[in-house]
């Protein structure tokens, strides 16, 4: 009994020491921590272990990642540094500068992102065709000249060929309204312009209000009565009118709603592609 | 000392105890629709369309609105709308929003599937995106609330 009431004291008491041997903010406790949230997609904590680490040992598998998550939680300009900083003599130079482009893509307006890309200081040496098709969908995000459709689509792999066909045709031959169109409809039959809008309630609601004040005016008239006539007639008419207005204003409505759903549909279409960038899934293996 | 300890104890009591001898009870609910808070009586004399328009427009909140409830399906309303439009626009173009404004609001069939939500829970319908210039709608589709 004695024997092991000693036992069991002398462990704890080793159990103990070893605990205050091992310092659990160590830095390769702290990259182990950091690989293991990095991993689970939590960058903002994993920037901060990576960001310690960094403080002990210079790594460029650490520093990618570092610069990884920071671009994750929205601290690109810091990203970018640490990017930069694997440009030159590193295993992931190729995999820096495409992060690289990716992370300006997503920050810089669109021409100046263009002027970016032909600078070949910063181009990856293998991955040149990555930054291309990048810079080359960014004419489905803006105004600019559109490039000639076969030469934009064979930019691409095989297999995205048919979305991509997709979104050219929406940028090129957008299913806009015609305002004016619409403005003329309404002058011709009341409500007409909405419903050309896709406004089928509202137009209809237009006509029959139109319709209504201007069958009391007429009635009005033909009783002889003269305030109420013109009354209902001037309602009509400002029906009318506001029905015509509102049916360019809706068709501008509709368009800036076709342009939206295209944007988001780009932009999910660009998320799921990874912006043309090889993934880093051996990051995590 | 002890009298005067006594007074004080007697009056506090007397003054300051419970008087409602009235048994608690629930509350009858109020189904009237609450007027929206912090309503700006305020007439608008920046010039002198804007002051009749303006007036014209508190004299309706005043007579009417505040009586009946606050019932446009709409954020803003449609008699704010309608002075906002003229601010931003002139009386003609003002007019005519407002008129069409008031022509969505009346829609027989109730259909307003293309408008997103105000966090109140009404209907956003912003003056910008009637102005007919394109690059100021502020396009939010039907599923979003807007804070």
């Amino acid at each position: 009994m004695l024997w092991m009431a000693i036992i069991f004291i002398g462990s704890s008491i080793n159990a103990q020491s070893n605990l205050q041997d091992e310092n659990i903010l160590s830095p390769n406790n702290r990259l182990k921590f950091g690989n293991y949230l990095f991993c689970g997609k939590d960058y903002l904590r994993a920037a901060h272990e990576y960001q310690e680490y960094l403080k002990f040992s210079n790594n460029d598998t650490v520093r990618f990642k570092f610069a990884y998550s920071l671009a994750a939680i929205g601290r690109s300009s810091e990203a970018l540094d640490n990017y930069k900083g694997l440009f030159f003599s590193s295993t992931l130079s190729e995999d820096a500068r495409l992060e690289f482009y990716k992370v300006n893509f997503l920050t810089l307006p669109i021409e100046n992102f263009r002027d970016m890309c032909t600078m070949t200081g910063y181009l990856p040496e293998y991955h040149k065709q990555e930054v291309e098709r990048l810079k080359l969908f960014t004419h489905l995000l803006d105004n600019s000249y559109l490039p000639d459709s076969t030469e934009f689509i064979n930019t691409y792999h095989e297999e995205d060929r048919e979305e991509i066909t997709s979104l050219y045709l929406r940028k090129r031959d957008p299913e806009f309204k015609n305002p004016t169109k619409a403005a003329i409809f309404s002058a011709i039959i009341p409500g007409v312009g909405k419903i050309y809008t896709g406004d089928y309630a509202d137009g209809i609601t237009a006509f029959l209000a139109t319709g209504i004040l201007s069958y009391i005016a007429y009635d009005n008239f033909n009783a002889d009565h003269k305030f109420r006539a013109a009354l209902f007639a001037g309602l009509a008419v400002m029906t009318y009118a506001g029905n015509i207005y509102g049916s360019a204003a809706s068709a501008q409505i509709y368009n800036a709603g076709i342009q939206f759903n295209f944007e988001s549909d780009v932009k999910l279409f660009l998320n799921k592609k990874n912006y043309f960038i090889p993934s880093h899934d051996y990051l995590c293996q | 000392m002890k009298y005067l300890l006594l007074t004080f104890l007697i009056s506090t009591t007397f003054t300051f105890a419970q008087t409602d001898w009235v048994k608690w009870d629930a509350a009858d609910p109020s189904y009237e629709m609450p007027v929206t808070a912090g309503r700006d009586y305020q007439v608008d004399n920046s010039n002198i369309g804007i002051f009749l328009l303006s007036g014209a427009v508190k004299t309706y909140h005043v007579l009417f609105s505040d009586v009946d409830g606050d019932n446009c399906p709409f954020y803003p309303s449609c008699s704010e709308f309608f002075i906002s439009s003229v601010k931003n626009t002139n009386i003609f173009k003002g007019t005519l929003m407002f008129v069409d404004r008031f022509t969505r609001d009346i829609n027989f069939f109730k259909s307003r599937t293309k408008y997103p939500f105000y966090k109140s829970g009404k209907l956003y319908d912003p003056i910008v995106n009637y102005t007919l210039n394109y690059n100021s709608i502020n396009y939010i589709p039907h599923n979003h609330i807007v804070e």
